[in-house]
């Protein structure tokens, strides 16, 4: 069990991180993360799925998240130019210690794109999300960050946005 | 697909001229129609590979155009393609993208159909008299052919063999499975599949564009190093070329403008390369193989459908008119798994919705569709690099790596697919 203070903390970094995601805040989002961060959106949603023999949509350390953020940061990255109109509901927050002393939170989430960039389409992403916490110097950042869509095997659009 | 009605007949040999086509040939879906029936019905499509289905009973499902199929490896050993529909009243047998079956039993009125698609049983035969159960196993792909391990089938009885449709392309598979040591390729990561809203076309013709590199990915290559690099700047310096196949086959060719081993990859060294290379001298001596990891796998277009995609394989799959799906997977070195590894952290850096170079690619087509509604300016020129196109000493036409002459390959083909009885 989390104490109150805690879980707010966790509440509050959740929300925080999906709103400069929404927002396209780069640089800020990536201060979120640890130095070995790994971001990870399997291409399945079988439970099973093994990102070392299995296709991943997003399989990303710490220099692969690095160049994800500065093809944003281009101005020429035309799948995000411009960026994305977003706003996403995250819910059902709920968050246990691990045996390191860092936090696993697990969420729901429901995002409505704008994909401006061609035919001004609204698209839909739901998933779950699995986020692993960790203390630095008294600051939550993230070290982990997986996101499951409920159809991450179907023919995708575009993903080129922070999720 | 076909509409009631027939089409007026389409003049393709007015739409697809020899250095312009028309716009109506990405939007019109009587076109898309003619499309599903001449290339996809008649010809020869890409349908899965071999490690996909390595025990008796697996299958994969796919769609031949817009008709579904299941793939299967028979008791047998044999792989056959069945049409997904049940002989009874159509419903689709198998829903599942891949698996494991002993039978495909219908969910409507649970006819049964073994894996060499013969009819099991019918629930309640005392409604039938007589009833042929011979006459009702589901229809199958009449002909199945493949190439070191590359599945392609036709629905039509007819027609040249695939030997004949791949022609001298075959190459461009051995160029790509003779990187193996053990001389295969293994598709067993899964695929991704990316939507794209665009006509099919905009796909072969995109993923064989040597063009469009330092524009569409612009972002890409102003923030990291990759094997691309010299592909752009300077039109004199630019070493690679683009080279027509024959039968709507094509290919870049990046490897005139490598200077050492694995450039392809963006270089490799370490333990498990040093015994890769061994095992590749081994078999092919050491001038041949020094060739192989200097020149990498090929990046071609098989016509209609199929990508040799340098280390990944895709499959362009039409969904209608204005919109195809583009399915991705690594092109795993059977032998090599340190270097499997990498290929798979490189096909999710290359390719998919969320990769660094497809979605560029797939923004743009899909704008290109936007445009091409235009009727003020109804044609696409495709005349670039006529000036200096050469044809080489086996008869294949070469150009400069940013020429049409890949366009115009798919489409010469396309005219003749599209015209003959
Ligand atoms: S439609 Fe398949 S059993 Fe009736
Ligand atoms: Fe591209």
């Amino acid at each position: 069990m989390l104490s109150d203070t805690e879980y707010r903390a966790v509440v509050e970094f959740v929300y925080r991180e999906a709103r400069l995601a929404d927002e396209a805040r780069y640089a800020e989002w990536l201060a979120l993360w640890t130095d070995d961060g790994v971001y990870w959106m399997p291409a399945t949603t079988d439970p099973g799925a093994d990102p070392d023999k299995h296709i991943s949509h997003i399989y990303d350390n710490r220099g692969r998240l690095e160049t994800r953020i500065k093809l944003l940061q281009t101005g020429y990255r035309y799948s995000q130019e411009p960026a994305s109109l977003m706003r996403r509901l995250v819910s059902n927050i709920e968050a246990a210690p691990a045996d390191n002393g860092e936090l696993v939170v697990e969420s729901n989430f429901a995002l409505a794109e704008l994909a401006i960039q061609a035919k001004r389409e609204m698209h839909w992403w739901v998933g779950r999300t699995t986020h692993r916490l960790r203390r630095v110097g008294g600051e939550l950042k993230m070290c982990r960050k997986k996101v499951v869509l409920v159809n991450a095997a179907e023919p995708l659009p575009n993903l080129a946005f922070l999720i | 697909m076909s509409s009631l009605s027939p089409a007026p007949s389409i003049d393709y040999k007015a739409l697809v001229q020899d250095d312009r086509i028309h716009a109506s040939l990405y939007t019109d879906p009587r076109i898309f129609d003619d499309e599903m029936e001449r290339i996809f019905r008649r010809g020869w499509v890409f349908v899965g590979h071999d490690s996909e289905i390595p025990g008796a009973g697996d299958f994969v499902t796919r769609r031949i155009g817009t008709e579904p199929v299941i793939m299967v490896r028979g008791t047998d050993g044999a792989v056959a393609v069945f049409v997904n529909r049940c002989m009874h009243r159509g419903t689709m047998v198998c829903p599942a993208d891949r698996g494991h079956a002993r039978t495909f039993t219908c969910p409507y009125h649970g006819w049964t159909y073994d894996v060499s698609g013969a009819l099991l049983g019918v629930p309640y035969p005392g409604g039938y008299t007589a009833f042929d159960k011979s006459t009702h196993g589901l229809a199958r792909a009449p002909r199945v052919s493949s190439y070191r391990g590359f599945v392609f089938a036709s629905l039509s009885p007819t027609g040249i063999p695939l030997s004949e449709h791949l022609g001298s392309a075959t190459k461009l598979f051995d160029r790509s499975c003779d990187l193996s040591p053990a001389g295969a390729v293994e598709l067993t990561a899964g695929w991704v599949k990316h939507h794209c809203a665009a006509n099919w076309k905009a796909l072969p013709e995109n993923d064989s564009d040597g063009y469009h590199l330092g524009f569409v990915h612009r972002a890409l290559f102003s923030t990291v190093r990759t094997q691309y690099q010299r592909v752009v700047g300077e039109e004199k310096a630019i070493k690679a070329v683009v080279r027509d196949w024959g039968n709507g086959h094509m290919e870049i060719d990046w490897s005139p403008g490598y200077q050492g081993p694995f450039e392809w990859l963006g270089g490799a060294s370490g333990s498990a390369v040093t015994e890769f290379v061994a095992a590749l001298e081994r078999r092919d001596g050491t001038d041949l193989a020094r060739r192989r990891i200097l020149e990498g796998p090929a990046h071609a277009l098989i016509f209609p459908n199929l990508f040799l995609g340098e280390t990944n394989i895709a499959i362009v799959e039409p969904l209608g008119v204005e919109e195809c799906v583009h399915w991705h997977t690594p092109m795993f070195l059977k032998g090599v798994p340190e270097f499997n590894s990498r290929l798979l952290r490189m096909a999710e850096a290359g390719m998919g919705p969320a990769s660094f170079l497809m979605p560029e690619d797939l923004t743009v087509a899909a704008r290109n569709q936007l445009g091409l509604h235009a009727r003020t300016v109804a044609w696409l020129e495709l005349g670039r690099g006529l000036n200096r196109e050469r044809v080489d000493a086996e008869g294949r036409t070469v150009s400069h790596v940013t020429d049409e002459t890949t366009n115009r390959a798919l489409w010469r083909h396309y005219r003749t697919v599209m015209t003959e009885a």
